[in-house]
């Protein structure tokens, strides 16, 4: 098979392995819980797979290293060793290191470092035993003779168990001529024979130059199964020269010569991003499918002949099924894309731990709702916030045990990641028992930092957004967990790249609640029709705060050219799409169209434009992929009538609003 | 790669066992009930012109079919024999012991 | 030509099996489990079994065992795919009624020449 031929199971090797990496880690984290141990050979099966694949997929570092951690788990499932948090510990790290193989793979990097050294010595420590000396091989004297007799007689069983006495004799006779005389004896008697048992027995000469070890060979499986002798005739001489390596010697030379070639295959597969679809969502995709191919067939009846009430009611009867199966349809394909978020959720239960350890806090950490599915795009971005949020609940929120038993809490924390659906969101949650938020410290904080100007008669949820805003940080004492000069607002603008929103409950004493709502999807957004003189624009519902009709003299022009106006107790700048994007259109006096204000990049703007149209569903078309990037548009998308409009991206605007006031 | 177990037709006196295309263990028992009646007419003639696959279990079900045979007098001769049962016969060192003649008349 | 399972819970293993035997001229079916293998098997026969020993649902030995009380697997090949540190496992294998194994790693070239010599 051809490297290209190879590789194409490669990445597919790599795929199942990171899932393997996962199964292992929240298995080791099971047991250290004191699970059962069936987990043992779960976390062997995943071990032992990947140990297998690597050395077959040109991995034979990983295979080598992995074999350490598998014979240790090997002592451990059979009985030979107990469990305890030492060998955890060091398979955790091993898991890790793995994980970091696995990328340097990807990448065409050395697989083997310092650390992968280190942690290989200690696995062979921890198995009582110094790193497996090199170079050392079974020996054996090489029998050479230039005749030999072989006496072969099979275990009634054998033939049943798919050994074949003709495969066996025929191998032999690849070595030398043969001549072969069978044992008839012991054949029982017709009747009584049982036809699968074999009675049969052989004794052949062989004759040419032969070692005694490729003769054994031939046996090799039936070892167990046969009486075997194997006598040399004619010693020719006992040689003490090495046994001949086990493995092809020409094979790492190969390796060598395609390095680049399969670096290259490695490199161009670690780019292209792939989704494992359940056989049941493509089955569903094809059962509609053939619905539509139906319907279709049912409404091209109506191409010909004369509508008459009847046929109308049957034509909107079939358009009805048209909409409803083509809605289907576009849930299910979308469907394709959906992961469940327990991908995300299984990393949090070895950083929890790790992190309450390091901060001397028990957490019992809660999943709920892992199966909830989510886009695969937004599923691998929505780790990041979630890690902060997480790191800043065991860190701020919860409490250390004598300050949860003062304030007559269990010793232990309680930290919950949930995720559902609700509507057509996505909401994870984070939320702990712990301390709450402090409205004092962030009023106290805030003023500090100028964020407002006074706390006065601002609303408790007013108070707790105030920690989304830049800058703001009210540790007393800067971990190293969380202080690494990442705030909220990176939270939440990253959530908000994702067309999403986060928002936090807090009660002081209890606990917070951080709640990030997301689209289901980001192939398809809801927004609002805009018309700007000809053409149409999309503005992201989720965006949008309200959309208000202003007299001619509210808006009022400040130095530099800037429009603002005011609203509710702000005063907000105008961007007026038809500047931005270049638009022709006769309404310019602000009295004539209308203001939408959408929120942003934490700030809140008003886009001016003629009128609103109505609300739609969107998919989302790339501008990138079709034309190149436009500044302040995230995409494009097809109108019911076949035009294009173009989709808004508010926070571009935004950006792209203070840059104008900079210049 | 169905397996027949042909049925056995008189020939005048002689019975004729036609051996399956696929004469190999999994499917030896109904080729033995076949063989054991056979072993009750006056003459049996074997024919594996039709043997695709054999192995080492068919022929020693023939082996001990033609040593019954041979113990009661009942005259067992070859009527057809495929080239691939030949081989496998000669691999195993039977071609003696099975009697399998030098070569076939077609 | 011959009719051969493919058993392995990877399914890279499983995927390198298969299109190295494919593109030798076979008929390749995949199962990912042993319990799949069975169903598979009793569907229809094969002339050669290739099965992984650890697999979650029923792993390769249990399968092989299985496999053995169907009369029409009597006498069929089956190799295990097995891992050299695991003697007793080759030999859990026999003793189940396999017919020999083939160790990892392998290289299609050796997987060619192990199903060659078995399907002579």
């Amino acid at each position: 098979m051809s490297k290209a031929g190879l590789a194409q199971f490669q990445q597919v090797f790599i795929e199942e392995s990171l899932e393997g990496l996962d199964t292992m880690e929240s298995s080791l984290l099971a047991l250290d819980n004191g699970g059962d141990g069936e987990l043992v050979h779960t976390i062997f099966r995943a071990a032992h797979s990947i140990k297998g694949g690597a050395a077959t997929f040109g991995f034979p570092e990983m295979s080598s290293f992995t074999h350490e951690a598998e014979s240790l788990l090997d002592e451990v499932r059979s009985g030979k060793r107990e469990i305890d948090g030492a060998i955890i510990e060091l398979l955790l790290r091993t898991v890790d290191c793995l994980r970091n193989m696995f990328a340097r793979a990807q990448a065409g990097e050395p697989l083997n470092d310092a650390v992968a050294e280190g942690l290989r010595n200690e696995l062979a420590a921890m198995m009582g035993r110094g790193a497996p000396a090199a170079g050392v091989q079974a020996r054996r004297n090489v029998d050479q003779a230039d005749a030999w007799t072989v006496r072969f007689r099979p275990h009634a069983g054998m033939l049943a168990g798919g050994n074949e006495p003709l495969r066996l004799i025929r191998e032999l006779a690849g070595i030398g001529e043969l001549t072969v005389t069978p044992e008839l004896d012991r054949i029982p008697e017709f009747a009584k024979l049982d036809p699968t048992e074999c009675h049969l027995g052989w004794t052949i000469e062989l004759k040419g130059p032969a070692k005694r070890a490729d003769i054994a060979g031939v046996f090799d499986w039936v070892e167990d199964e046969c009486d075997l002798a194997i006598e040399a005739k004619h010693i020719v001489a006992e040689v003490a020269a090495p046994v001949a390596a086990p493995a092809s010697p020409a094979a790492p030379v190969a390796n060598v010569a395609d390095a680049g070639a399969a670096r290259a295959q490695r490199e161009a597969s670690a780019e292209s991003s792939s989704v494992r679809v359940s056989i049941d969502k493509i089955d569903g995709l094809i059962n509609l499918v053939g619905e539509l191919v139906i319907t279709q067939s049912m409404l091209d009846t109506f191409r010909e002949g004369d509508i008459d009430a009847a046929r109308m009611a049957m034509l909107e009867h079939g358009l009805a099924q048209l909409a409803r199966h083509t809605r289907e349809l576009q849930e299910s394909v979308m469907g394709i894309r959906m992961l469940p978020i327990a991908s995300v959720f299984n990393r949090f239960p070895r950083m929890v731990r790790d992190i309450s350890q390091k901060l001397g806090k028990q957490v019992k950490l809660e999943l709920v709702g892992e199966q909830t599915e989510l886009d695969k795009t937004v599923l691998e971005k929505i780790g990041d916030p979630m890690v902060h949020l997480v790191r800043n609940a065991i860190d701020h929120g919860l409490e250390m045990p004598d300050k949860r038993r003062a304030s007559g809490k269990g010793d232990t924390g309680t930290l919950t990641l949930s995720a559902s659906h609700r509507g057509g969101n996505i909401v994870v949650e984070v939320s702990d028992d712990g301390a709450g938020l402090n409205r004092e410290a962030i009023v106290a904080k805030a003023l500090q930092r100028g964020l407002i100007a006074s706390g006065e008669g601002m609303s408790d949820e007013a108070v707790a957004d105030l920690i989304f805003q830049p800058g703001f940080s009210t540790a007393a004492v800067t971990t190293d967990l969380s202080g690494r000069g990442v705030g909220m607002d990176v939270v939440r603008r990253n959530v908000s790249d994702l067309g999403g929103t986060v928002t936090i409950r807090s009660t002081q004493g209890k606990g917070s609640v951080f709640t990030i709502t997301l689209p289901l999807t980001l192939a398809i957004i809801d927004g609002l029709t805009a018309a700007v003189g000809e053409e149409r624009y999309i503005v992201p519902l989720v965006s949008i705060v309200e959309s208000v009709q202003l007299k001619a003299d509210a808006v009022r022009t400040v130095a530099g050219g800037g429009e603002l106006f005011r609203f509710r107790n702000e005063y907000l700048p105008v961007i007026r799409l038809h500047d931005v994007f270049g638009c022709e259109t006769s309404i310019r006096s602000i009295d004539e169209g209308l203001m939408v204000v959408v929120e942003g990049e934490g700030a809140r703007v008003g886009l001016f434009v003629d009128g609103l149209i109505g609300q739609q569903q969107a998919v989302v078309k790339s501008l990138e992929a079709n034309y190149r990037r436009v500044q302040g548009i995230s995409g494009a998308t097809i109108l019911a009538d076949g035009s294009v409009a173009l989709i808004v991206d508010i926070a571009g605007l935004v950006r792209l609003q203070s840059r104008r006031k900079a210049a | 790669m169905g397996s027949k177990t042909n049925p056995q037709r008189k020939t005048g006196e002689a019975r004729v066992i036609a051996l399956p295309a696929d004469f190999r263990l999994a499917d030896l028992a109904d080729v033995k009930a076949g063989l054991l009646q056979a072993l009750e007419a006056p003459s049996v003639e074997l024919d594996g012109a039709g043997v695709e696959r054999v192995d080492t279990a068919a022929l020693q079900l023939l082996l001990a079919f033609r040593r019954a045979a041979s113990a009661q007098g009942l005259p067992a001769s070859w009527v057809g024999v495929s080239e691939t049962m030949r081989d496998a016969a000669g691999v195993l060192g039977l071609t003696q012991a099975l009697e399998l003649p030098a070569t076939m008349p077609a | 030509m011959a009719k051969i399972l493919a058993v392995d819970d990877s399914a890279s293993m499983r995927g390198m099996v298969a299109f190295t035997l494919r593109g030798a001229g076979h008929d390749v079916s995949e199962a990912e489990n042993g319990q799949l293998a069975l169903d598979a098997a009793r569907g229809g026969r094969y002339d050669l079994v290739l099965a992984d020993v650890n697999m979650p649902v029923m792993d390769g030995i249990s399968m092989v065992r299985e496999l053995r009380t169907m009369p029409e697997y009597k006498g069929v090949p089956i190799l295990m795919l097995t891992t050299e540190s695991h003697t007793d496992k080759k030999m859990e294998g026999k003793a189940a009624g396999a017919t020999g194994w083939l160790v990892k790693p392998f290289d299609p070239e050796q997987l060619l020449a192990t199903v060659k010599r078995v399907l002579g």
